[in-house]
């Protein structure tokens, strides 16, 4: 189990933000990053422009874009109401010089923060290998709400989660039934929803929404580095074994030898 | 006196005959390509691991100064609300007729040691549920027990006589069958089979099967070997 958390940045902040994006080095020949959208936001459909041009249109809540292949490099991000002209429209969020180096797989997520503000917050999504037969369950708090408990199957997975963290665990592959609740209470916030936790992948779960329009989950999955099993079992007998020549022939040989062996020092004898 | 001459004779050919003959009736360690060779053929990131975000951080040198122009791509969304991935159609049946096996299929998937599940049953072969089904991209792996010691010899106990050109016929959930043709048959030293490459998710549809092979290892109550047979899709 592993807490991190992402460096929350504050709508319409400026400023340089050292978003420290982790990159691969050995991957440096790719240029281009994977870079998915998640709208956050209740009741606002949105436009999307990074730097300056049109990425994604009428954005409707609850809904994910992508995933983008990108370029490496820095963004300037800015969500407007849809449809509002950007020359004049007043911005509704904007986050500056979000790096993305190549090689990175990020989600950005247009949310509420605790207090109900909207905010951008960029995510990386952990595409590191899991276990063969396993999937990581990643849960990222971007709803108006204080700290939650996630519970799969009725068990608490992850505990004291507060907007905007994310908190993962590697669980079993296969479908689980989740909810969230209300820190250190039983009093169900979200769900319960059914949702399937691929194997060899990051399945990555939002709580979000507000008291008002009311919390909902969003999910997003994403390629991780599957595992092989670490070997092949079969067999307990010894039945199938290669083993060394059945004595039966064993004992042919030796009789043919020996048989052989009295034959030609008789043979021998008999020339003296 | 020429007995003792025909017996030299006689007792030469069955000494040296008898092993020489065994010998050559024993199935070879490897028919066809090599098992990685088989596979690899044209996916040689089989495993690769995906792109990590843990390594070092990208320097900031290398950071265009402005905003790169952009060239967008088209966007596409989706509803974002939690899904239950539909179940996957599991193959049901694997035979080789020219080897008389003919055995059902049931999913498995990774035992609590980490090694891969195997039915309990030596006369059913399991099929590797995280990996593709067979005809899909990648490695479709159906493994089963060579044998047990209560049940006697498994339905793969065949396995290790298959030669090159052998035909296994697939039956998929739908009552279809995809039929292929053996390339591959190797017997490789457990501590060496190369899982990543046998279990690989890319790549053009290949069928792998596997049972134990080779000499049987009493003290582990294990056999040394695991046999490992490739086989692509016949047109």
């Amino acid at each position: 189990m592993n807490k991190t958390r992402p460096i929350a940045l504050t709508a319409g902040a400026t400023g340089a933000f050292a978003l420290l994006f982790a990159a691969t080095p050995a991957l440096a020949d790719t240029h281009t990053a994977t870079v998915s959208v998640l709208h956050a936001i209740p009741e606002t459909p949105v436009d999307v422009y990074a730097n300056g041009e049109e990425l994604i249109s009428d954005f409707m809540p609850g809904t994910l874009a992508g995933p983008l292949t990108l370029p490496g490099g820095e963004y300037d991000l800015t969500v407007y109401p849809a449809g509002a002209d950007p020359e004049s429209a007043e911005v509704a969020i904007s986050l500056d010089d979000v790096e993305i180096p190549a090689g990175a797989d990020a989600t950005v997520v247009a949310h509420l923060t605790e207090a109900g503000a909207p905010e951008l917050t960029p995510f990386v999504n952990d595409t590191s290998a899991v276990p063969a037969g396993e999937g990581r369950l990643t849960v990222r708090h971007v709803a108006a709400a204080p700290a939650v408990d996630v519970r799969a199957g009725g068990e608490v997975i992850i505990d004291g989660l507060v907007n905007p963290n994310e908190e993962s665990v590697t669980v079993p592959a296969g479908d689980v039934s989740a909810d969230v609740v209300v820190a250190g209470t039983d009093t169900v916030a979200i769900g319960p929803a059914d949702l399937t936790v691929a194997e060899g992948a990051n399945t990555i779960v939002y709580a979000w929404g507000s008291a008002d329009a009311g919390y909902e989950l969003a999910t997003q999955t994403v390629q991780a580095g599957a595992s092989a099993p670490s070997g092949v079992p079969g067999g307990s007998a010894g039945l199938a074994a290669d083993e060394g020549m059945p004595a039966p022939l064993v004992g042919l040989t030796v009789a043919g030898l020996a048989a052989a062996a009295f034959a030609g020092r008789k043979y021998a004898t008999s020339r003296v | 006196m020429r007995t003792p001459a025909v017996v030299l004779v006689l007792g030469l050919a069955l000494g040296i005959g008898t092993p020489v003959t065994w010998a050559l009736t024993q199935p070879d360690e490897a028919t066809g390509t090599t098992v990685e060779q088989a596979i690899d053929a044209s996916s040689p990131s089989a495993m690769a691991p995906a792109p990590s975000p843990t390594a070092a951080p990208s320097p900031s040198g290398a950071v265009p100064p402005s905003p790169p122009a952009l060239d967008l791509p088209p966007v596409t969304t989706r509803d974002a609300a939690p899904t239950v991935a539909a179940p996957v159609a599991a193959p049901v049946r694997l035979s080789l007729p020219a080897r008389g096996v003919d055995a059902p299929l049931d999913p498995v998937g990774v035992s609590p040691d980490g090694q891969m599940e195997l039915p309990e049953d030596v006369d059913r072969v399991g099929w590797y549920r995280f990996g593709p089904v067979p005809g899909d991209d990648g490695s479709a792996v159906l493994a089963g027990h060579v044998d047990d010691r209560e049940q006697g010899l498994g339905a793969l106990a065949p396995l290790r006589s298959t030669e090159v050109g052998d035909v296994v016929v697939v039956t998929g959930a739908n009552g279809a069958e995809t039929r292929w043709q053996v390339v591959s048959r190797e017997l490789i030293t457990k501590q060496v089979l190369p899982l990543d490459t046998i279990f690989g998710r890319d790549g053009p549809p290949r069928l792998v099967l596997v049972t134990c092979g080779g000499p049987f290892i009493p003290e582990l109550r294990s056999y040394r070997d695991n046999v490992v047979v490739v086989a692509e899709p016949l047109p």
